[in-house]
């Protein structure tokens, strides 16, 4: 296939569940080799719902499909010798390998970093784990919901007084994937340089924590402790409220005095012109009356109305969309986001999420739908390793592949 | 210790958060990013001494250069000429008004790489539109999908699309800079932050397009495989704080076994309505009392422990201090690494989420003053000697002490 990637030539052996597969995701749509080795049952991935048309089956898990387009497939059980042999054959020619066991657990399966590094100096091995590999909680049990909590995403989400909100999207673990990625190429570069690969060794409770903006810088500059407010945004900048037909994200962040002489032309400012607003810090620290003074502005307005003069007046309003709104948003359909995907096995094409940047040169691609379970057994165990079919097929058998 | 991306040099024109966050992954790693900023008029929440300023822009240098004069944008096409890529996080059309869009900086630099970070992209009907995170959080469905008990939007009290949009930006200037270590080709990124929130809500979208089926608010409905009980439960106070939560997750049935023996094993927990799993998701809302007349007299801290010790997935929903301070995880794996302020005093900086073997990332210096590095960009960057740099000042291009 003529492939014009970023990342052509590259190869990564993902063993990972949900936790870390996002991080072979993004490679793979910028053209790297990525081969989702699952045991031969498949990917635990393949059983979590919602499933196309409601109809449970391996290949038919939409958060499969989801984390894993572009990505190749191949079974190994490597808790076998006979598929540890196969692995680490496959070890032999791969850049990188992500994995996301419990810590200690490919160490147990004799395939640990050290065991790796030996067979592919070169190797790169990404491991992703809630706790990392090391410290006392190493072997906590957790979950996305877990791992939101001790990062402090989930504490500064809702209402003063009521329980934390906890984010849409398991997004502990979509940080993991992303600085997994990052982290991945980091090591690259420096492969470069010394021909060597390196153990990386990821927490997903960190990667959340640095999802989250403001609890620890103002911790450690103020000792304040931030908390719950609803929309308002911490910084005082934005709330959600009100108008005649909807829901209208108001905001301060634009120019102050354009967005005063609007609300004072439709004689709604209040108090607003009063001298001290003229203060950012002012503005900040009374934000909660602010926003109530332009909640009784807009409640007659319709959101159209405003968020339109707002955007021409480079105020940063919007009017807050729905998720089921998105497969129709203009801006998503003339940037080409949504992509269609054939799934020639159900006869259909389906509508999926992109990746959220254009590169002129390399841009990322659609090269193939989600694998079936083991679809490049025959490709790579075959093909690659040169295991001959017949052999495959005693393999398969005795369930090693 | 060498670091990974020693060598790389980024021209950094990004402020507020998002661009900053991208680049600071960079930074970390070992390249040198230069931001290239306004005398005035930064963004400003607290200083670039402490708080999120601090944080976003520590192993940066800077140096303060009037764009709005001709030899201003010349002196920077001097730095576009020996750096690697430019990075920005303006609407779109700031950069091409500079003369320093990706078409006029081939001129000077045919292989250089820009990455533009702006809000919607550089087409479709919103490209010129104004934003900051809670208007994408708006556009994205965030907003109004995360929704609390009663129906009422909570989403993100903070700007997580600013992270997301970091994240995004950081892999995707990494991927470019690897496509050029191979082929010699620079190339322009458009990366959209609208998208990039998009990019991460990940499976749900799919089982909108896929199964047509709209999407409720999520709230506790598990989204990686049903669990019941799930959610968070209130906790005693500890002192004047009533603001103390549990995070609780249960799916298989041995963690429920393990749950009720870690809660003494109460009457209630025998009660048919919970004998399983879909049984307990049924009665939900009966579990859950249950379980908060439990929590309610437990410490949070005690209760997470109480239950980690029996093996089950449960969390304090930890606030700033128990992040920064309390949480023994972090402090162990050396996340809040801590540098020393010109001004005097220690603080802590958040670290990479992850750490590289052989070249791990680091924070080596507090975040720059506008303008600090002045003399030295010119000097040991471009060579400038004095006479020459009193005529950029003449010429207005730079500022005086």
């Amino acid at each position: 296939m003529a492939r014009n990637g970023a990342l052509d030539g590259l190869r990564v052996l993902d063993l990972t569940d949900l936790r870390g597969a996002l991080a072979g995701r993004v490679l793979a749509d910028m053209g790297a080799d990525v081969i989702k080795v699952e045991p031969p049952g498949g990917d635990p991935t393949r059983r979590l719902g919602p499933f196309a048309d409601d109809r449970p089956h391996p290949d038919r898990s939409l958060p499969f499909w989801f984390y894993n387009l572009n990505k190749r497939s191949v079974t190994l059980d490597y808790q076998h010798a006979r598929g540890a042999d196969l692995l680490m054959r496959l070890v032999e020619s791969a850049d990188v390998l992500i994995e996301s066991f419990e810590p200690g657990h490919l160490e147990q399966l004799g395939l640990g970093w050290s065991v790796l590094a030996q067979r592919n100096p070169a190797l790169t091995l990404c491991s992703i784990a809630p706790f990392g590999q090391t410290g006392p909680w190493r072997d906590f049990a957790a979950d996305d919901t877990v791992l939101t909590a001790l990062s402090g995403m989930l504490y500064v989400n809702g209402y003063p007084n009521e329980p934390p909100v906890r984010p849409l999207g398991l997004q502990a673990y979509h940080c993991a994937g992303l600085y997994g990625a990052i982290a991945i190429m980091c090591a690259l570069f420096a492969r470069d340089r010394s021909g060597r690969g390196q153990w990386i060794d990821l927490s997903i409770q960190e990667a959340a924590a640095c999802g989250v903006e403001h609890v620890a810088p103002s911790y450690f500059a103020t000792g304040e402790i931030a908390r719950r407010r609803g929309t308002l945004h911490w910084a005082g900048g934005f709330r959600l409220g009100r108008c005649r037909d909807g829901w209208i994200m108001h905001s301060i962040s634009g120019d102050w005095t354009t967005l005063l002489e609007w609300v004072k032309g439709d004689g709604a400012a209040q108090d607003l012109t009063d001298p001290q607003w003229s203060d950012p810090a002012y503005r900040r620290a009374n934000a909660a009356h602010l926003f109530d003074v332009l909640d009784q502005w807009a409640a007659d307005k319709s959101c159209r109305e405003i968020a339109e003069r707002a955007q021409t007046l480079r105020l940063p309003y919007a009017i807050p969309r729905s998720v089921n709104d998105l497969p129709d948003d203009e801006q998503l359909i003339a940037r080409g986001y949504f992509v269609q995907v054939e799934h020639p096995e159900l006869g259909r094409k389906f509508l999926y999420p992109g990746s959220p940047y254009l590169f002129s040169r390399t841009p990322w691609r659609l090269y193939r739908r989600p694998p079936l379970i083991g679809e490049h057994n025959l490709e790579v165990l075959g093909g690659d390793l040169g295991i001959p079919a017949d052999e495959l097929a005693v393999l398969h058998a005795e369930g090693v592949c | 210790m060498a670091l990974a991306l020693e060598g790389i040099r980024v021209l950094d024109f990004t402020w507020v958060v998002a661009g900053p966050a991208a680049t600071r992954a960079l930074a970390d790693n070992g390249a040198e990013v230069i931001k290239v900023e306004r005398k005035a008029g930064e963004f400003v929440i607290g200083t670039r001494r402490a708080g999120l300023m601090a944080d976003l822009n520590r192993n940066k240098r800077s140096i303060a250069i009037n764009m709005a004069v001709a030899a201003g944008v010349e002196l920077a096409h001097r730095l576009v000429k020996v750096s690697d890529i430019v990075v920005d996080n303006f609407s779109a059309r700031v950069m091409r008004q500079w003369g320093m869009d990706y078409q006029s900086l081939t001129r000077i630099k045919p292989d250089i790489i820009c990455m533009s970070m702006s809000g919607f992209g550089h087409s479709g009907p919103r490209a010129h539109h104004v934003s900051y995170g809670p208007t994408l959080q708006a556009l994205s469905g965030f907003t109004m999908q995360m929704a609390d008990a009663q129906g009422r939007p909570a989403g993100f009290g903070y700007s997580y699309a600013d992270m997301a949009g970091g994240y995004w930006g950081a892999l995707a200037a990494l991927i470019a800079l690897w496509h050029r270590r191979r082929t010699g080709e620079g190339q322009f990124i458009d990366l959209a932050q609208f998208e990039a929130l998009v990019s991460v809500i990940g499976p749900s979208l799919l089982d909108l397009t896929v199964n047509r089926r709209r999407q409720p608010p999520p709230q506790w409905n598990s989204q990686e495989g049903p669990a019941a009980p799930h959610g968070v439960y209130r906790c005693r106070p500890e002192g004047e704080d009533a603001d103390r939560w549990v995070a609780i997750s249960v799916r298989s049935h041995s963690d429920w076994r393990r749950f009720v023996a870690a809660l003494g094993s109460p009457q209630w927990a025998s009660d048919p309505r919970f004998r399983t799993l879909f049984l307990r998701m049924q009665n939900r809302d009966l579990l859950d009392h249950h379980i908060e007349q439990w929590t309610t007299g437990q410490d949070a801290w005690e209760a997470m422990h109480i239950l980690q010790k029996a093996g089950v997935a449960a969390a304090v929903v930890s606030n700033a201090e128990d992040l920064c301070v309390r949480d023994p995880q972090l402090g162990a794996r050396g996340f809040w690494p801590t540098l020393e302020l010109p001004g005097g005093g220690r603080t802590p900086f958040a670290n990479l989420p992850f750490r590289l073997s052989e070249t791990p990332a680091s924070v080596r210096t507090p975040a720059p003053e506008i303008d600090q590095d002045r003399d030295w960009v010119l000097g040991s960057v471009l060579g400038i000697e004095r006479a020459e740099r009193d005529a950029l000042l003449a010429a207005g291009a730079i500022y005086p002490d």
